[in-house]
This record gives C-alpha cells, sequence and structure tokens, in this order.
C-alpha cells in the first residue's frame, strides 16, 4: 500500500502535497467552493475573475516582498512606493507620446530608484531595513503631501487606462501581467544563481560573505526589485481605480507582507518561494470579499481581517524553531 | 595581585553594573544635553515651571511608547501595534471617565485591557511560536477596529480635573515618569526582569540555566502593553477627549527611539536609559521643528531623515574603523 | 560497590527526525570519581549529556537521581538536584556582567528582589576557585573566548554541584587556564563531587579521569576503569579499529615561488606583519588564543579593513578589497565557527557544496540542478560523506558538517586555502582524513595556511609555523626547529616571563 511513496515520482508528488504553497492552494479552493455554496454569486467566473484582478495588485507588491524577505530583509515603505506610483503617475502624462509608455516608464525608473536607496542604506549604511523603510515610507508621506496634496488625480494615460480595463480573450490585462511577473520572478528565484544567493543571504549572511557572495550589490537589487513591482502595482492600482490619491496604497502593506508568510515564507529570511505567494495573495483578496459581504463596520471588518490573518498564520505560519 | 577585602567588593556590585551599562551610552547623553541646553537657549520659556510641564508633558507619551517597545527589543521581539495600543487605551479613557465607572474605574479598565492585550499577544507570540513582527502588525489591524468600534469619530471626555492635573500647569508627568523608571529598575532587580536579557540575547542557554524564559517573554509584552494603554491615557486628557487613530504616529517613533537610544534587533543589546534618551532626542527634535515652523508635512520629511542619519552615522564610523 | 551512584541514566534511547541517535546507552556517576565520556563527533555524547541534564527528554528508559527514576526531568528539576553542565555552547548572556550571568536562574532574592551583596559574595567565591580576577561587574560581552569559558564553568561552580559534567571544556583556554582547571577538578574529587568530563584531548582524559565510557555510534562500546589501557586502546575503541599514525608522512613540497607575500600588514590585531606564503608548503599560524591570528586571515581574504606598504596574492599586486574578488585570485577560506561562519544550517548539503559556484556565476545565468547534484555527489564521495545530500546540512555531525565546510571551495580549485582551526571539535577519524588532504593539496603544489589551537598538529603537519602574540610575528619556526616547545615558549613569549614576574 506504501509502496508508490517510494518511488521517485511518489516522492516527489507526496513532497509537493506536504508543502506549504500546497496547502495554500487548498485553503484557497476550500474557502471558494464553501463560500459559493453560501454565498449568491460569489461563485460566478465574473466573481471569480474579479478576485483575482484585485490579487494582482497585492501579488505584485508581494512579488518584491518575496525577494526582501527571502534575503532576511523586510520592506516597509511598498506601501508609500504604491501611492507614490499613482499619484506621479497622472502629473507625469505628457501629450508628446500618445501610447503613454513614457510615462509609465519613467515612473518605474523612479519607484526602482527609491528601492535602491532602500538598498544602499542597508547594504552600504547598515541601517536595519526596517528602519530603513519605514523611514522611507515617512519621507515619501510626507513629500506626496507637499506634491499632491490632499485631492485625487485622474489618470488620463491611454495605457495606464488599458491596463486597468482591458480584457483580451476574457482575462484582465492585469491578470496576465501578474502571471507575466510570476513566471519571471520565479526563475530569477529558483533557476538562477542570483536566486540562490538570496536564499544564502537570509539563511546566514555571515556565511554568504565568507562564501564570496557580493551581498552588498545583491542587497541593492533585491530592494530595487520590490520599488520596481511595487511601482508596477501602483500603476496597476491607478488604472483599476481610474484615480490616484494619497493613502490608495495603505493596505498593501500588510496585505504584501502576510501574503508572504501565509505562502509559507519564513519571515526570517532563507526559506520560502513565490509559488506560495500566489496563493497568499489571493486568499487575503477572498477573505476581504467575504468580508464585505458581511457588511460590517469599519470597525468589525478590521477586527475581523486582522483575526482572519492571525487564524490562517496559526493554521499554517508557525516558524520552526532555529538554532 | 590586589587582596580585597570580600565582603567590602560585595556590597558594591549593584552601582559598578550599572555604571557600566552607562559606557555605551555616554556619546548619546552628551547629544542629548547638548540639544537640550540648545532647546533652553532658543526656547527660554523651558526654564519656566509652566515651560517645564509643557516639555515634559510633550515629551512624556513618546517616553512611555519607547520604553514599552524597547522592552520587547531587548527580548528579541518588536511591535508594530504600538500607535493601535495607544488609540485604544486613549478610546477607553474617554468613553469611561465620565461615565458609571467614574476615573477610576476607567484608569482600570485601560490598565486591564493594557495588560490583557499584552499578555495574549505574548501568549500567540511565544508559545505558538509565531513571528511577532506579523502577529503585531495583524494585531494592530484588530485592536484599531475595536478601538473604532468603541468610538468611530472623535469624541468623548476626560473628566476636565484630570485633564488638568496631567496636562495642566503641573509637573505631574515628570513625576509620573520618575515615578515609571523607578519602577523599571526595580523590576530589573527582580530575577525575572534580568532574565528579560538573557531570554532576549541566548535563550537556549538561559533555558538550560534555568530562566523561565517563555515567561519573562510574555511578561514583558504584559507591561509594553500598559505602558501603551498608559500613554493612551495621557494623551486623551491632553485633548480632552477620545480619537480612535490618534495612536498612529507613535508605531514608528517608538521604533525610532529606541533604535536612536542604541536598542538592537537582535535582542538582548541595549538599555532602558538609552530609549529614554533616544526619546527625549527625538521629542526634542519634533519640538524644534514644531518652533521653527515646518509644517506638519514638513516635519515628516526631516524626520525621516534625521533617524536615517542618526542610525547610519555611527554605523558609518564603526564601517570606516 | 552498593551506594547508588548521584546520576544515572538506564538503558536510554534517543532519536532526532527518526534517525536513532543513542540506543540503550546507560551510564553511572558515581561520587568521587572523574568520569570521562569519549567519542567521535555524532556518536551522541551531546545528546546523553542533554538527557541527564534535562534539557531533552528520553525517548525510552530512565535518568535516576539518587537510584531514583525521576519522570519528567527538566533543567530546572536537575538544578535543584544538585546537577551543573558546562555546555560547550556557551549560555553566556554578553551584556550582562559576570556576577548576572554566573547567577542567572538561581539568583539570591531579598524581598523578591535579586540580593547583589549576597550574589557578589557568592560569585566571587565561584570565580576564585577558577581563578577569574576580572571584575564582577564587567560585562561578559567584553572578556575573550577563553575568559568566558571561564566564567560558564564558575556559573556551574556557583550552584555548589554534586554533579558536574563538563562538555569540552578546555578547547578554547590557554595552557594556564587548562592547568588551573584540571588541579581545580581535583580538589572537587576529593570533596565527593560527581564529574563527567568530555574531551578530544587524550592526553588530558588519562591524566585527569579514574572512569571511562566510550560511545560509538550511539551505543556504548566500553564501560570501564582507565586502569591498565593506554590512549591507543581507548582511540581503538572509539574508532572501531587500529588508529595507525594520525598525520601524513611528511615530505617537503614547497618551492621557492611565494604564493603570497605581504609588507608592513595591518589587519584588525594585527601590526606591521611581513609574511611570505610560498607555494606547495603548509603554513601553521600558532600562539595563544585571540592573538590577531583571525585577523591575519581575514584581511589576506578581504573581509576585513587591512593595510599594507606591498602585498602580491596569486601574481597580482594589492590585497584583495572583497571575498569575492579574493576568490577570483584563488584564496579560499575556512572558518572555525562552522555553524554561525562556515554553513548554512536550514539548507541541503548539496546547496551549501555549490554556494561558492553561485556566489561567482553570472548573476542570472540558469542554474542546471542535474549537474549541481552530480557534482555534489562528486565531492560528497571524494570526502566520504554519506547519506541523502537533499538532508539540511544540521543533520550532519560536526565532522561533517566541517567536511562540507572544506569541500564546497574543491571545484574551484583554490590556489590558497586558509583555515581557520580547521579540526576544532572534530573526531580522531576526521581529523585525520583532513590531515591526508591538506598534504595532498601542498603536494600539488598549492599552498595551505593552517591556524590552529592544536600544537601537536602544528607540529607534525607543517613545513613551517608562525607564531603570533599580540598582534606581531614573534617567531617563524622552519621545520627542523618545530616542537610543542619552541611554539609554546614563543607563544608564551618565554624570554620576557622573567621580567614580567
Amino acid at each position: 500500500m506504501t509502496a508508490w511513496k517510494e518511488t521517485v515520482g511518489g516522492r516527489r508528488a507526496l513532497t509537493i502535497l506536504r508543502s506549504r504553497p500546497f496547502l495554500t492552494v487548498a485553503i484557497v479552493a476550500g474557502v471558494w467552493i464553501a463560500a459559493s455554496f453560501t454565498s449568491r454569486g460569489f461563485g460566478s467566473y465574473g466573481h471569480l475573475r474579479y478576485l483575482v484582478e484585485l490579487a494582482a495588485v497585492i501579488g505584485l507588491v508581494a512579488a518584491g516582498q518575496t525577494f526582501v524577505v527571502i534575503a532576511g530583509g523586510i520592506d516597509l515603505s511598498v506601501a508609500a512606493i504604491v501611492t507614490v506610483s499613482a499619484v506621479s503617475l497622472p502629473l507625469l502624462s505628457w501629450q508628446a507620446d500618445p501610447t503613454g509608455l513614457t510615462a509609465v516608464l519613467a515612473v518605474l525608473a523612479l519607484t526602482t530608484t527609491i528601492g535602491l536607496v532602500n538598498g544602499l542604506g542597508v547594504a552600504l549604511l547598515r541601517v536595519h531595513p526596517m528602519i530603513m523603510t519605514l523611514a522611507m515610507a515617512t519621507f515619501l508621506q510626507g513629500l506626496l503631501i507637499i506634491i499632491a496634496g490632499g485631492s485625487a488625480v485622474t489618470a488620463e494615460n491611454p495605457l495606464v487606462r488599458w491596463l486597468g480595463n482591458a480584457r483580451p480573450a476574457g482575462i484582465p490585462a492585469g491578470v496576465l501581467l501578474w502571471v507575466a511577473v510570476s513566471v519571471i520572478v520565479l526563475a530569477a528565484m529558483h533557476a538562477t544563481s542570483f536566486g540562490a544567493r538570496l536564499f544564502a543571504m537570509g539563511a546566514n549572511p555571515l556565511a554568504a560573505t565568507l562564501s564570496g557572495v557580493p551581498v552588498a550589490s545583491t542587497t541593492l537589487a533585491v530592494y530595487g526589485i520590490s520599488g520596481f513591482t511595487s511601482g508596477l502595482a501602483g500603476v496597476l492600482v491607478l488604472g483599476m481605480n481610474g484615480q490616484g490619491y494619497v493613502g490608495i496604497g495603505d493596505p498593501y502593506l500588510l496585505a504584501s507582507i502576510a501574503a508572504v508568510v501565509l505562502g509559507g515564507t519564513s519571515i526570517l529570511g532563507g526559506l520560502g518561494t513565490y509559488a506560495g505567494t500566489i496563493p497568499g495573495a489571493i486568499l487575503l483578496v477572498t477573505i476581504t470579499a467575504l468580508i464585505t459581504v458581511v457588511n460590517a463596520s469599519p470597525g468589525w471588518r478590521s477586527i475581523l481581517f486582522g483575526s482572519l490573518i492571525l487564524g490562517l498564520l496559526l493554521l499554517s505560519g508557525r516558524e520552526q524553531a532555529r538554532r | 595581585m590586589s587582596v580585597v577585602d570580600p565582603s567590602r567588593q560585595a556590597g558594591a556590585l549593584y552601582w559598578p553594573v550599572q555604571l557600566r551599562r552607562n559606557v555605551g551610552v555616554r556619546g548619546l547623553f552628551a547629544v542629548v544635553m547638548a540639544f537640550l541646553v540648545a532647546y533652553g537657549f532658543l526656547f527660554p520659556g523651558l526654564l519656566t515651571a509652566s515651560g517645564f510641564a509643557k516639555f515634559t508633558q510633550s515629551w512624556f507619551p513618546l517616553a512611555l511608547v519607547a520604553m514599552a517597545q524597547a522592552i520587547l527589543m531587548l527580548t528579541g521581539g518588536i511591535s508594530l501595534a504600538i500607535g493601535a495600543m495607544v488609540s485604544l487605551g486613549a478610546v477607553i479613557a474617554a468613553t469611561t471617565m465620565t461615565g458609571p465607572l467614574g476615573v477610576a474605574g476607567g484608569a482600570a479598565a485601560v490598565t486591564l485591557t493594557g495588560v490583557g492585550i499584552g499578555a495574549a499577544t505574548g501568549f500567540i507570540v511565544v508559545k505558538l511560536r509565531l513571528p511577532a513582527i506579523v502577529v503585531t502588525l495583524a494585531g494592530s489591524f484588530i485592536i484599531g477596529g475595536a478601538a473604532l468600534l468603541i468610538l468611530p469619530r472623535p469624541g468623548g471626555a476626560i473628566p476636565e480635573w484630570l485633564s488638568d492635573l496631567l496636562a495642566g500647569n503641573t509637573p505631574a508627568a515628570f513625576v509620573l515618569l520618575v515615578l515609571i523608571v523607578l519602577l523599571w529598575k526595580l523590576y530589573l532587580a527582580t530575577p525575572l526582569g534580568l532574565s528579560l536579557y538573557a531570554a532576549g540575547e541566548n535563550p537556549v542557554g538561559a533555558y538550560r540555566s534555568g530562566v523561565p524564559v517563555d515567561g519573562a517573554r510574555i511578561a514583558a509584552y504584559a507591561i509594553s502593553g500598559l505602558l501603551c494603554t498608559g500613554a493612551g491615557l495621557f494623551v486623551a486628557a491632553q485633548t480632552g477627549s477620545g480619537d480612535p487613530v490618534i495612536g498612529t504616529a507613535f508605531t514608528l517613533n517608538s521604533i525610532a527611539a529606541a533604535v536612536l537610544g542604541g536598542i538592537g534587533f537582535l535582542g538582548g543589546q541595549g538599555t532602558m536609559r538609552g530609549a529614554l534618551a533616544g526619546s527625549l532626542l527625538l521629542s526634542l527634535m519634533i519640538s524644534v521643528m514644531f518652533f521653527l515652523g515646518f509644517t506638519p508635512v514638513a516635519q515628516y520629511v526631516a524626520q525621516g531623515l534625521i533617524i536615517i542619519g542618526a542610525v547610519a552615522i555611527p554605523q558609518f564610523r564603526k564601517v570606516q574603523q | 560497590m552498593a551506594r547508588a551512584p548521584l546520576l544515572a541514566a538506564r538503558e536510554v534511547s534517543k532519536s532526532f527526525f527518526g534517525n536513532p541517535v543513542l540506543r540503550d546507552v546507560s551510564i553511572a556517576l558515581q561520587p568521587g570519581r572523574v568520569h570521562a565520556l569519549l567519542g567521535e563527533n555524532g556518536a551522541g555524547k551531546s545528546t546523553l549529556i542533554n538527557l541527564l541534564s534535562g534539557a531533552l527528554r528520553p525517548d525510552g528508559g530512565a535518568i535516576e537521581v539518587d537510584g531514583r527514576p525521576v519522570s519528567r526531568m527538566t533543567p530546572a528539576c536537575a538544578q535543584q538536584a544538585g546537577i551543573a553542565v558546562v555546555q560547550q555552547e556557551l549560555s553566556l548572556t554578553a551584556s550582562l556582567s559576570i556576577a548576572e550571568n554566573i547567577g542567572l536562574g538561581a539568583y539570591p532574592r531579598r524581598f523578591g528582589l535579586l540580593d547583589y551583596p549576597e550574589l557578589a559574595v557568592r560569585a566571587r567565591a565561584a570565580c576564585d576557585l577558577v581563578g577569574l580576577h576580572e571584575p564582577l561587574s564587567m560585562p561578559v560581552g567584553h572578556l575573550s573566548l577563553g575568559r568566558r569559558q571561564m566564567v560558564e564553568i564558575a556559573k556551574a561552580l556557583y550552584r555548589r554541584p554534586r554533579v558536574l559534567i563538563l562538555d569540552e571544556p578546555t578547547s578554547s583556554l590557554s595552557a594556564t587556564e587548562t592547568k588551573v582547571l584540571t588541579e581545580l577538578l581535583e580538589t572537587l574529587r576529593g570533596e565527593g563531587i560527581a564529574i563527567l568530563y568530555i574531551s578530544h584531548r587524550l592526553n588530558e582524559v588519562m591524566a585527569l579521569c579514574q572512569h571511562v565510557t566510550i560511545l560509538k555510534d550511539g551505543t556504548c562500546t566500553a564501560d570501564r576503569s582507565l586502569e591498565g589501557t593506554d590512549a591507543a586502546g581507548l582511540v581503538r575503541l572509539m574508532v572501531g579499529r587500529d588508529p595507525g599514525d594520525l598525520f601524513p608522512h611528511w615530505q617537503p613540497s614547497a618551492s621557492a615561488a611565494n604564493a603570497i607575500s605581504v609588507r608592513n600588514f595591518s589587519a584588525g590585531l594585527m601590526r606591521d606583519v611581513d609574511l611570505d606564503i610560498r607555494t606547495g608548503e603548509v603554513l601553521g599560524i600558532g600562539g595563544l588564543v585571540g592573538q590577531g591570528q583571525e585577523d591575519l586571515l581575514l584581511g589576506l581574504y578581504g573581509a576585513m579593513a587591512a593595510r599594507t606598504a606591498s602585498a602580491t596574492v596569486n601574481g597580482a599586486s594589492g590585497l584583495p578589497s572583497g571575498v569575492p574578488k579574493a576568490n577570483a585570485l584563488g584564496l579560499a577560506y575556512v572558518p572555525a565557527d562552522r555553524k554561525r561562519e562556515g554553513l548554512h544550517l536550514i539548507h541541503s548539503i548539496i546547496t551549501n557544496m555549490m554556494l561558492p559556484a553561485f556566489a561567482r556565476l553570472p548573476a542570472l545565468k540558469l542554474r542546471s540542478r542535474h549537474a549541481e547534484r552530480e557534482t555534489a555527489r562528486g565531492l560528497a564521495a571524494q570526502l566520504g560523506i554519506k547519506g541523502d545530500l537533499d538532508r539540511p546540512a544540521q543533520a550532519l555531525s560536526g565532522g561533517n558538517q566541517q567536511k562540507v565546510a572544506l569541500a564546497k571551495w574543491m571545484p574551484h580549485d583554490p590556489l590558497v586555502l586558509l583555515l581557520n582551526d580547521p579540526t576544532r571539535g572534530v573526531d580522531v577519524e576526521t581529523k585525520r582524513e583532513i590531515y591526508m588532504m591538506l598534504r595532498n593539496f601542498a603536494a600539488t603544489g598549492k599552498a595551505v595556511v593552517l591556524l590552529s589551537s592544536d600544537t601537536p598538529e602544528l607540529v607534525h603537519l607543517c613545513d613551517r609555523v608562525a607564531v603570533v602574540r599580540e598582534g606581531r610575528i614573534v617567531a617563524m619556526l622552519e621545520r627542523g626547529a618545530l616542537s610543542e616547545e619552541a611554539i609554546v615558549s614563543a607563544a608564551m613569549g618565554a624570554e620576557q616571563r622573567k621580567v614580567a614576574a
């Protein structure tokens, strides 16, 4: 009866079945099926598609966050960077370029630079990542209010609008973007030497340094990537929303960290995969949708959200004792 | 070889230990003193009774949250729910103290909430082995939500005499702070209190030495919770009412103050006197910016820069050596 | 003997992750006896200690105190029973003072508060026993590794133990400190304390102990009096065959060419050192613990800021500016603390072995899992690392971990191997394999720099030995002049000793 477990294929299948990403997928599937029965319209294709579209934003922010966390850091400035992207893009949409691509690229260059500054602080000035990125978030918040003031700005950029609203072959463009980013991220993480360096740095930075891993440049790259994907998420959220305003990125800080941890990546670094973050992001959106269905006051919604994340963590996110 | 009478040497252990703890924070103390003197020159009002009262009152809540964060960081933990806890403390105080519970009942409610939520957080982090940063981030939503439930929009009230006592023209804030520091010294002189350091820096070794590691850490979370809701009560007294999001800025500021004060992220590094000095420094900077006419927004920008600078410069010097 | 042993284990078993580590092992500690526990790395010594001290619970069998079985042994419970352990991994807190560390977990109290005067008296008494004269208020973080070890021993004595367990207490001690400890143990034995002593240094064991228990692969292969045994016999029981000669036959292989040459080199504690490292030689670095030897290696390796008047490293002028540069110049470094600096314990053995390759390849080059597995298999076969290579490195014994830390450099064919105490805490068999590797390495025209705290190793393995004291090379002993006495006297500054005394 247990013979199949001994075969190579059987062992591999067993490893996958026991893995954290798979567990997260199973939870998502379970919640979706249960919710479809109890809540009318939840299980419709349109609604599920909408959920995945929302998850794409979290998934993009969490892509950079997964890189940073695996490499042993944390990025608490992602929310502010999403806002920077969504607010500065409408200000940049000049007429000369009819596609709007130039403005998007300029904004992505800006957010990547912000990420690189984070990386500089962490790698060269040796500021703790939490301090560096929190201070960056504070700094950006102030700057944003100075630049944009309190009012919302409308996006006229055609590319951004397309990204937020188009559905080539029935699939939202944002989801397609997410799929493309996911493939690149997974490849970079698990199939390149760059990816292998991240895991080594996260698990034991000292041993990584002594083994010749270029820790400073890798750290720089990781925070740069986080700035880039947060910027991308900002572009997408602007397209879906039509308007950018200060505070638009705020929900994505907890969401990105929760998606990473729910997906089985260790917050201590060195272990994990973006393959878990993807279902983690979808799970978060699903929870939020269910809470909205309940139609509670903001206070209760906040409590439910926090409690459900905590509950899910208890189910799946416990750290193994290390040492 | 020096032959010292053991009994004489014995009497003097506590103070040498305390003195050695100052070594790491001397530079910081000098900077804080320089800032204080400069501040005193710029705003001579500091030396009057009311000026002193106002100054300590603006420092007091920051000092409490810095302590709350420092205790956790000493055990190797951290809290991102500090701001939410302050808000919760403020709304509980503002809704209970003028009601049937009265001031004493309200204060008791604030205390119990702080200790209870703190201990629960500690239990989840320590016994259920979840990472503190994620637990407290999720916790900040739960606690913030609870604050919104109790008081959906700014309101409530604090009895006027209490506001006058705590935040009026009295040195009450300073006296309270001295009292809290003394209580902390007392706690640190108990075996459980001193175990904080061992539990944070070398938990395995501490466990093998017979230290109740889990107990020390959970107690730290409980004390931290109490300090936060206490700060909330004070903030409510300052404003005369409650506001469910008034504490938000304290999360970053508590970490910044603790780190400025030399508390490390890895546990067991730093001292409470350092964290207090760090909070004083931060408070001075905020006051100076306020008096120089910085808009609140520009304060944000400057604060971000100052924190990075203050943390980076000593590190940079270390690398240079 | 009718008396019940103070502490005993009766047929205890323990396994981790399904791997049995101990099988039906018994041991009995009698008062007034120093009992040696010997065995190779991974034989189960540390696990047995953890069972005896309550840090772990046995899967089967029982722990007995005074002949009575204890159902749930915990560290607190062991402390009450008068059992004190000096662990190999220190249990100290760097930010607390010496006194606070010594009393940790067993503070004297008055009105619920820590009784500092009483603590001072008792801590001072414990410190005097081990010859610690530093002020009690000094933070432990300011002490050298050897002094911390003494604090750890004082901490055990402070608890006035009836049973004292010492796990490799002398591995980081100087000769003087070892002497103090040996005399102390003699005294304690005279007072009727039961002592369990674990060491890889057989001469210490022969001199100090009366009874021996030997573990091999988790089972007990000997439980007998030391009387009438010799060191070779003990090794045979540990390894399971005749010991033979530990060191390979020495043949000169050094050439006149320099692999590394530095003038006025300064890094960390090292000040203005001139050094030439020849190709084809094993250059030993000796001296007391913490005189700057490690800084010399790290400075050459680019892992620590260093200055020189002139330097040539494998033909390139100037020191490497960083570790990647050093690797490119053919330098490789194996750190002393393999858990903290050498390995990624939570990662698989394969990943650990391949890390230098990942560090060197272009960042976006695609990996080939198949090729990685093949390379790792080859290395494992070459070095005798058995078992599944997908296991995390923490599943390996200390000796095998050290082999992995060495193996990962081999595919890159380094020209200079910088080794920081590669045999510390490594069992005899692995030691022999490592020595063989190093000699073979030198014979192929590469250079080996061997920093070691084990003097016989320096004498028998090296072509030359540089002895470091207070940041300077005080003697360069050629092969003909090498002896343990020569190294030790240079390390202690014997010629100055009379003046200082």
